[in-house]
């Protein structure tokens, strides 16, 4: 069997085989559900591997060949992005099996979040605009549910907010799609790569921005952002840490790099845009999170402004833009997991995500509040950790593009988050508690992959080390600099002999 | 063109009916004709007037037949996309109905507790 279906045949398997196992007692479903995402989590380093001794892996649904067949293929761009998130994912299901036990129906969960990260890899491997949009959707519609998945009213208004623009997002992508469909007549990715060469500038104006506006949204850029800080505040924090770390990403920003970078050398206002919309995002989404008194609100107005770094080094380009804005996912991806999963953790023993309510959590859990201060520091930018180095390079590379301004406006935003953090820091977990509360630390079970995530935040720069760097980083950086496939793109010839039959 | 031109219609028509009511109810139905608006423009990219169904009846030239018969491609595509709508509404429904449930009222004015 062809591996590269393997990690979203897994999934797809799971959410199937889950509620047929469990329908009477749910008791195992989270152990279940976490050994197939280790699973999947293996597959993906099987690929990681390949890629590394053969380049890219390619495949073609059906053994239809090119262009009528589906194209599936995995190179080193989709490998970290498909590492990244069956890593991080592994560590979320690992923790929502003890922090899913206060609610009810959590079989539906697991079905949910399997699909959910079923459809995530499933954009990542998929080399055909259709099959990214099904995936796309697939995942979209399990997250819409699981951000109403506690059933509260907050919930439920979060979630009709996050549904209503969501639509409106996916809609404007199909649409972009019909209009490459009907200019260019063909839905392979590379195929329109090659075709959209020759578009007039007009019809490319047109397609990306509705490519821009409806992963924006997804990505949360920010004139479409407002649904993000409802719905990642009040779903359940494993969904709150997998939406924020990794499904903006995937979704989003994957998304524009795969359907939108490949235009950026035809028209480079597009990029212009792009570090518009970035700074507007990283300078409003910074300010907007200062004054938050909900924690877990604070943290997704955090996410947006670090999203807006992604899209600066994604408008900037070149090497040293594209290997900022990798790097900034990865630091981004490990760290705002892991202060959701902690937060998760301090609701979990003490009730409430309200600033106020909680004082002095270091007394009572010192541990929750060391890994809260690792992730903390790790986005806001302290130097040994990742994002220092993503924030570096991003900064650099502003600088060598002649964008000096947004390079101070970068500069100033890392010291507003750490301006941010350290008063979170101050007000919630050193403050002197109103009475002695005894000493309640978080489940073992819990804290155990809030610690493997702690030490991923503290040793994610190890990837920018030139030895590891030039395997890793700097071939998908090369894949995202050419996004052209010549090699793969076969001359488009209508197969007579299957229509014969 | 005309033909575009009314597609372009339909679809504002939805876009007013998300942007501007106040309903939760109207809202998913502006969800749905925008929905149909770019099902039918994606069928109508692939379509040719006066063409053939895309299916070989008869012995036919084959130039011909790609002269004459509509591209199915666009057809099979919207269908995937009519069942993803199915999905967005069933699940629009039913949270409008438990949101029904929680505020007692279908006002989005009135449903309105976040905020910050």
């Amino acid at each position: 069997m062809n591996l590269i279906i393997m990690p979203d045949i897994i999934y797809l398997g799971s959410a199937f085989v889950i509620p047929l196992l469990f329908r009477k007692d749910e008791k195992w479903a989270g152990f279940t559900a976490s050994i197939f995402t280790f699973l999947a989590l293996l597959v993906s380093l099987l690929l990681g591997m390949h890629i590394l001794s053969e380049g890219r892996l390619i495949a073609f649904a059906g053994g239809w060949k090119e262009p009528l067949g589906i194209a599936l293929m995995v190179d080193p761009l989709s490998a970290v992005f498909l590492i990244v998130t069956n890593l991080v994912a592994f560590l979320i299901v690992v923790y929502a099996i003890t922090y899913m036990k206060k609610y009810t129906g959590t079989v539906h969960f697991y079905v949910l979040f399997m699909l959910m990260l079923a459809g995530m890899n499933g954009v990542l491997i998929s080399m055909d605009i259709w099959n990214l949009f099904v995936f796309f959707e697939i995942a979209s519609l399990a997250s819409y549910i699981l951000v109403a998945f506690g059933l509260r009213a907050e919930e439920m208004e979060a979630a009709l907010k996050y549904t209503v623009m969501g639509f409106l997002a996916s809609t404007f992508i199909l649409f972009a799609m019909a209009l490459v469909y009907g200019l260019t007549g063909t839905l392979n990715i590379p195929d329109f790569m090659n075709a959209v060469a020759g578009l007039p500038h007009t019809h490319m104006w047109f397609i990306v921005g509705l490519f821009i506006s409806g992963f924006g949204l997804k990505m949360a850029l920010v004139p479409f952002h407002t649904w993000l800080p409802d719905a990642h505040s009040m779903a359940p924090a494993p969904v709150s840490a997998l939406l924020s770390g990794l499904f903006i990403k995937v979704i989003g920003f994957y998304c524009i790099i795969r359907l939108a970078a490949n235009v950026f050398g035809e028209i480079y206002q597009i990029k212009t845009v792009l570090i518009i919309l970035g700074v507007v995002t990283m300078v409003l989404g910074g300010i907007m999170a200062y004054g938050q008194k909900n924690i877990k609100r604070l943290f997704a107005y955090s996410s947006i402004s670090q999203i807006g770094y992604c899209a600066i080094a994604l408008g900037i380009g070149g090497y040293l833009g594209y290997l900022g804005a990798l790097m900034h996912f990865i630091g981004h991806a490990f760290s705002k997991s892991l202060l959701f999963l902690n937060i998760g953790a301090i609701e979990y023993v003490k009730g409430t995500t309200e600033s106020e309510d909680l004082k002095g959590i270091n007394d009572q859990m010192p541990y929750t509040t060391l890994l809260s201060n690792t992730g903390m520091l790790g986005i806001a930018g302290i130097p040994p950790m990742g994002n220092f180095w993503s924030k570096l390079i991003i900064i650099l590379a502003a600088v060598r593009a002649g964008y000096t301004g947004v390079a101070v406006l970068c500069i100033l935003v890392a010291v507003l988050t750490l301006g941010y953090f350290l008063k979170l820091m101050r007000t919630v977990y050193y403050s002197k508690p109103e009475m002695k509360a005894e000493k309640k630390e978080a489940p073992l079970a819990m804290l155990v992959p809030m610690i493997a995530l702690g030490f991923m935040v503290f040793f994610a720069g190890i990837l920018l080390l030139p030895a590891i760097r030039t395997v890793t980083l700097d071939r998908a950086v090369n894949v995202m600099e050419n996004f052209s496939y010549k090699t793969l793109h076969i001359p488009a010839q209508h197969d007579n002999a299957q229509l014969n039959d | 063109m005309i033909i575009y031109l009314l597609v372009a219609i339909v679809f504002f028509v939805g876009l007013y009916g998300i942007v501007a009511k106040k309903n939760i109810i109207k809202i998913i139905v502006g969800i749905n004709i925008v929905g149909y608006a770019v099902n039918l423009l994606f069928i109508l990219l692939g379509y040719k007037w006066n063409g053939i169904a895309p299916v070989m009846t008869r012995k036919i030239e084959l130039s011909e037949f790609y002269k004459y018969s509509v591209d199915p491609l666009p057809q099979a595509l919207v269908l995937t996309s009519i069942v993803i709508d199915l999905a967005f509404l069933a699940f629009l429904a039913a949270l409008a109905i438990r949101l029904y449930e929680k505020y007692g009222t279908f006002d989005i004015d009135k449903i309105r507790r976040l905020k910050g």
